[in-house]
């Protein structure tokens, strides 16, 4: 009698973690599905829920259209320089963070999540309006400028709490041992710290991969991949759309999947702790 | 201040880059947004005209509505998803490894992806209908995204689908903190798994709660792109209306309702750390 209502949580454990699984994983099957199916499967009011009739068809009009590359290759461009100056401008600083006081380290990092705080509307309509005078709209180099604005903070926030972990000891042997700042900084920190710099590149690499309101503002002609998606989810273009937003998905499955091993929480809490 | 620079110069010259680029161009534009919602043309003083524009408008004060209801719902369904979720990762089970994996997939997911999907879920003729359908549950097919209450619930759903993984991650991490030698002397002074629960569990996770809670809280009040997407300007939020706004033409008025998010966020943080929190989760450390 005793084991009956833990064998029943047992089977409300089951049926929860299935009904999870399926509701996680079904999106990303139909969005694949439809890419692949013919009209007649979708458009209609009963659409199917198997693939009956593969298709090459959308994915042969949007290859051979020449709408993917340049968007697929402006967005690679801006994602790899935002990656590369972000961790330029920000692994230094956060490294000089994380050694200061106290009381200048909890300011600095208020004032990132401050930043952080202010609607990205608000943002980038000042940027837009200022890009305008630089003759900035519509370029790689306006747009890498406004995708930083995010990824900066965010970027810190992992990257001080990384500098934060290695101790200070390890520095302070190796100015013992007659090392000056910058060969310490050389042979000691940047060893120590470049697995957490890896992954945050990659994170900041993908939410600049993904963004899309600083594209919205910023362009006017050439868009990035998912301003593409957008144009056809307004033209109600189904196939293209389901097309086009696997092949952005794509790349960022396989880097999550292969950083799953480092994804780890306190990335994420960054510097700010319970 | 010459000493300090000569003992510092390295690190100084180190933080220097990043503190121009984030003065210059994240808290100049702040101002700069700020200041242009109390400008108008032809004056070169401040007026609170755009303000009272914008507050006469019916759809933006709908859309200050839809934001604090999508917010308030959606924080409180995906915490209680998101705990149970975890709690269930944190038990021993064959295939857990596989679970994880799924359950934080969508993480990668770009929304402008989940936003998509979402639109052959929630369509007319989309396969939740079907499915619906195919249960014998429903007759006709239900327009989810027409408008109303049942709209802002498929916005919800969307968000949750694309957030959870990282509220799972988070809280996953808090539990997995909390040591094993305490869930044992409540079992010998014979609690039971609820009372464990409510006593220990939760007080225990309040840090990692109240940070999921601020971080979740600040993204939930700027929804934009999956509102854009799924319901156009049909249904406005603060954002989208900022956003329509600025499309028009109309910057002071964009400006404006930017700005009111930014106090409706800075307001709602205020209320969680003195009223509900008070101090105890969240600390900088």
């Amino acid at each position: 009698m005793s084991r009956n209502p833990r064998k029943l949580g047992k089977i409300f454990l089951v049926i929860g973690i299935v009904l999870v699984c399926f509701c996680m994983i079904a999106p990303l099957y139909l969005l694949v599905k439809v890419s692949f199916s013919t009209p007649w499967e979708v458009n209609t009011a009963h659409p199917t829920l198997l693939l009956h009739q593969p298709t090459l068809k959308h994915w042969k009009q949007v290859l051979s259209s020449g709408n993917l590359f340049g968007p697929f290759w402006k967005s690679l461009v801006v994602a790899t320089c935002t990656m590369v100056l972000a961790t330029v401008l920000v692994a230094p600083a956060s490294y000089v963070i994380s050694r200061t006081s106290r009381k200048i380290r909890a300011t600095y990092i208020l004032v990132l999540f401050f930043t952080k705080m202010f609607p990205v509307v608000g943002i980038a309509l000042p940027i837009s309006v200022v890009f305008l005078k630089w003759n900035l709209l519509d370029t790689n180099t306006g747009l890498v400028l406004a995708h930083l604005i995010g990824q900066v903070p965010f970027m810190a926030w992992i990257l001080v709490s990384t500098f934060g972990s290695i101790p200070r000891d390890l520095e302070e042997a190796a100015f013992i041992d007659g090392c000056t700042k910058m060969m310490a900084l050389r042979k000691v920190v940047i060893p120590l710290a470049v697995q957490g710099i890896a992954v945050a590149g990659l994170y900041v690499w993908l939410n600049s991969w993904n963004e899309f309101t600083y594209a919205l503002y910023l362009s006017l002609t050439t868009k990035t991949l998912p301003l593409e998606v957008y144009y056809y989810v307004q033209r109600g273009g189904t196939f293209q759309m389901a097309a086009y937003a696997t092949i952005l998905a794509i790349p960022v499955i396989i880097i999550t999947f292969v950083m799953q091993k480092y994804l780890r929480s306190d990335y994420l809490s960054g510097a700010v702790k319970g | 201040m010459i000493k300090c620079l000569r003992k510092y110069w390295l690190e100084i010259l180190l933080i220097i880059p990043m503190t121009i680029y984030i003065l210059g161009f994240t808290i100049l534009p702040i101002f700069q947004s700020i200041v242009m919602s109390f400008r108008s043309e032809g004056n070169m003083g401040l007026t609170m005209n755009n303000y009272h524009m914008l507050f006469n408008k019916p759809q933006f004060l709908e859309s200050i509505g839809n934001t604090m209801f999508v917010t308030v719902v959606s924080l409180c369904y995906q915490l209680v998803l998101a705990l149970l979720i975890a709690l269930a990762l944190k038990q021993s089970f064959k295939g857990r490894g596989i679970v994880r994996a799924i359950v934080l997939m969508p993480m990668g997911i770009p929304t402008m992806v989940s936003g998509v999907m979402a639109l052959y879920v929630f369509g007319t003729s989309g396969y939740l209908n079907e499915i619906l359908f195919r249960l014998h549950l429903v007759s006709t097919p239900i327009n989810w995204t027409v408008g109303g209450m049942r709209s802002l619930f498929v916005i919800v759903l969307a968000d949750t689908w694309k957030v959870l993984p990282t509220l799972v991650l988070l809280l996953l991490a808090g539990l997995e903190s909390i040591p094993e030698t305490v869930y044992e002397a409540a079992k010998i002074d014979g609690a039971s798994s609820v009372l464990t629960f409510f006593h220990v569990t939760l007080p225990l996770l309040k840090p990692s709660i109240t940070m999921s809670i601020l971080f979740r809280a600040v993204d939930a009040f700027r929804i934009f792109e999956l509102p854009q997407i799924l319901v156009g300007s049909s249904i406005p939020f603060v954002a989208t209306y900022s956003y329509e706004e600025y499309s028009a033409g109309n910057l002071a008025i964009s400006a404006a309702s930017s700005t009111v998010l930014l106090v409706m966020i800075l307001l709602f943080t205020w209320f969680y750390m003195k009223v509900i929190d008070r101090g105890e989760g969240f600390n900088v450390t």
